[in-house]
């Protein structure tokens, strides 16, 4: 499992890949920050990092499936599948060992974030309670939306498939609290207490407000494992479909 | 040893292997021929682990490969048709992480990779991307791959496509000196290169077998039928007359008419072909036909190949009649196969 572990990391951290991504993602999460610094003046003298975390999820949408698109695509385009199935592995490894990949790489991109509020500190102070939970959400939703990706990834041989189907999901499940409380679906109660309970957006708001609420927590480890789980089937099943 | 019982597989409707059952015993080459699309790399997955079998069993050193999965691949190297390979990994790299794949113990990685880069002779390019490789440099690094861990079995799916005819040789010299520490099941769909390596060789055909013999025993049944190809200058008739009166001769299966009097005789013989042609030799002669050309066909495995996979397979049971008969007529009957279990399939 270790071995495909550290394949996968090589395979981000050899190439310009996990790079370029972190770049990118940094440049985002600085236009957001500086703009925030830009407004500050005489009667505003306080800015908010969770609401440039909240802002920043949107640019998910289109980071986490072009990391995860690969996951899966790749290792059936190269014909590579064949070599992992083979080996003295079981598929559940290969899925964890691949999931603990990409985690790694959405840690490292989020890492770079720190130096904000360090640099902050510097100048002013910092709320360290809210910025820690904030953080933890971040890392909740970034974790679920990379299950996503790599499930998706596992349906397609086509990676740029994958990314594009990946980002249309993603973009409806960040817009599925909106979408539950418009007029249309209000007029059926039910039908919106279930969409509204699927809607990561406004658990995500909580971590960023400050709270840890076990709920939140147990929707999102949930989310991760059924979705996880749910590769682990696909896998086996494309396996057992082709005869 | 790898046992393999009545091993079906069903794509949806059609049948790409059907109930074949054979064994590859220690220390053996066996070869694996049949035309492309006879259902070799269909049983080569089945035998691996990579795709599940509709029916039957596939035993590997006592360790059944459903049961027991990683177990049983312990045992296995596997060089698929396509050598499965990361074009964005270093050959060394690749090779490392592959011999981690196969739980090679970590002190004992650097050696293994070095033994396997220096029987393959791949050292020369171990730092080059495996993008940048040509395709028979890309075989072997996949061949390296199998053989990484120092698997008892190697299953060798068509190892020498693609490959010049220099590293064709060297590959099956590689193969050749395997035999003292593993098996090796070989594909191909070239006659000459199995009867060449091989001890045993299965011959499929759209997923039956057609024949599981050494290859001395295939050749001994076609001794009895040689060929003899004559080319004579002279009279088409005269010549065809002497030829059919010798004795020995047992009838002539082709004449080629290839302008200027001159015509081609194939010719099948019995008995000693040496007198047979002296004879026939002498008799021309004195009736003024030139020979151009005489010789008779080397017994070999070509005819019995063409032969063995154009002949209907056998139906030796009932549950084999009652397969030909579709699924739907079968589904009440009993039977050791139960027609259930490959509906579902």
């Amino acid at each position: 499992m270790f071995s495909i572990y550290k394949k996968e990391l090589q395979s981000f951290f050899y190439t310009p890949f996990a790079y370029a991504l972190t770049a990118l993602f940094l440049l985002l999460f600085t236009y957001m920050i500086s703009g925030k610094i830009a407004d500050l003046n005489d009667h505003i003298a306080y800015f908010s990092y969770t609401e440039v975390f909240y802002n920043v999820i949107i640019y998910f949408i289109f980071l986490i499936p072009i990391m995860t698109m690969r996951t899966f695509s790749d290792e059936r385009k190269f014909g590579t599948e064949v070599l992992l199935m083979t080996s003295p592995v079981s598929v559940l490894k290969i899925v964890l060992a691949k999931f603990f990949a990409n985690v790694t790489v959405f840690l490292f991109m989020i890492a770079g974030t720190v130096m904000y509020p360090i640099l902050t500190e510097h100048y002013g102070s910092v709320v360290y309670s809210q910025l820690i939970c904030a953080y933890i959400g971040f890392f909740f939703w970034g974790t679920m939306f990379i299950c996503i990706g790599m499930l998706i990834s596992s349906f397609s041989e086509n990676s740029i498939i994958a990314a594009i189907v990946g980002e249309m999901i993603m973009f409806g499940f960040l817009f599925l609290d909106d979408f539950s409380n418009s007029g249309f679906i209000s007029q059926y109660p039910k039908l919106q207490s279930v969409l509204y309970s699927f809607a990561a957006q406004p658990r995500f708001a909580y971590f960023s407000a400050g709270f840890i609420r076990l709920s939140d927590i147990v929707f999102f480890v949930s989310s991760i494992l059924v979705l996880l789980s749910w590769t682990y089937i696909s896998i086996e099943k494309r396996r057992w479909k082709r005869g | 040893m790898i046992t393999i019982e009545n091993l079906t597989k069903y794509y949806g409707q059609h049948r790409a292997v059907n109930n074949i059952s054979f064994t590859i015993n220690d220390n053996e080459i066996l070869g694996f021929l049949g035309p492309n699309g006879a259902g070799k790399s269909t049983t080569m997955n089945m035998i691996t682990g990579y795709l599940p079998m509709s029916a039957g069993k596939v035993v590997i050193n006592g360790v059944d490969i459903t049961q027991d999965p990683v177990k049983a691949k312990r045992n296995i190297g596997y060089l698929p048709e396509i050598p499965p390979v990361y074009p964005d990994m270093k050959v060394k790299e690749y090779l490392s992480f592959c011999a981690g794949l196969k739980r090679v113990p970590f002190t004992k990685r650097k050696a293994e990779i070095e033994r396997v880069m220096d029987l393959l002779k791949i050292k020369d390019v171990k730092g080059k991307l495996i993008r940048n490789l040509s395709k028979g440099y890309k075989q072997r690094v996949g061949f390296a791959q199998a053989l990484l861990g120092n698997p008892k079995f190697l299953i060798l799916d068509e190892p020498t496509v693609g490959l010049d005819p220099k590293q064709v040789i060297e590959v099956r010299n590689i193969i050749r000196d395997l035999k003292k520490q593993h098996s090796v099941i070989f594909s191909s769909h070239i006659l000459s290169e199995v009867s060449e390596i091989c001890d045993r060789i299965v011959i499929i055909n759209k997923g039956d077998i057609r024949a599981i013999d050494t290859i001395e025993n295939l050749e001994s049944k076609l001794n009895a039928e040689l060929v003899l190809h004559i080319k004579v200058k002279g009279n088409k008739t005269t010549a065809a007359s002497i030829i059919e009166l010798t004795k020995g001769i047992k009838e002539i299966t082709a004449i080629d008419d290839e302008g200027s009097e001159i015509y081609s005789f194939t010719v099948n013989l019995e008995g000693d072909a040496d007198q047979i042609r002296s004879e026939l030799m002498s008799e021309l002669l004195k009736n003024q036909v030139n020979i151009l050309e005489i010789y008779t066909d080397k017994p070999n495995l070509e005819k019995v190949f063409i032969d063995l996979i154009n002949s209907p397979s056998k139906k030796n049971n009932l549950q084999d009649l009652l397969d030909e008969m579709g699924p739907a007529e079968n589904a009440g009957t009993a039977s050791e196969d139960s027609p259930e279990e490959k509906e579902e399939n």
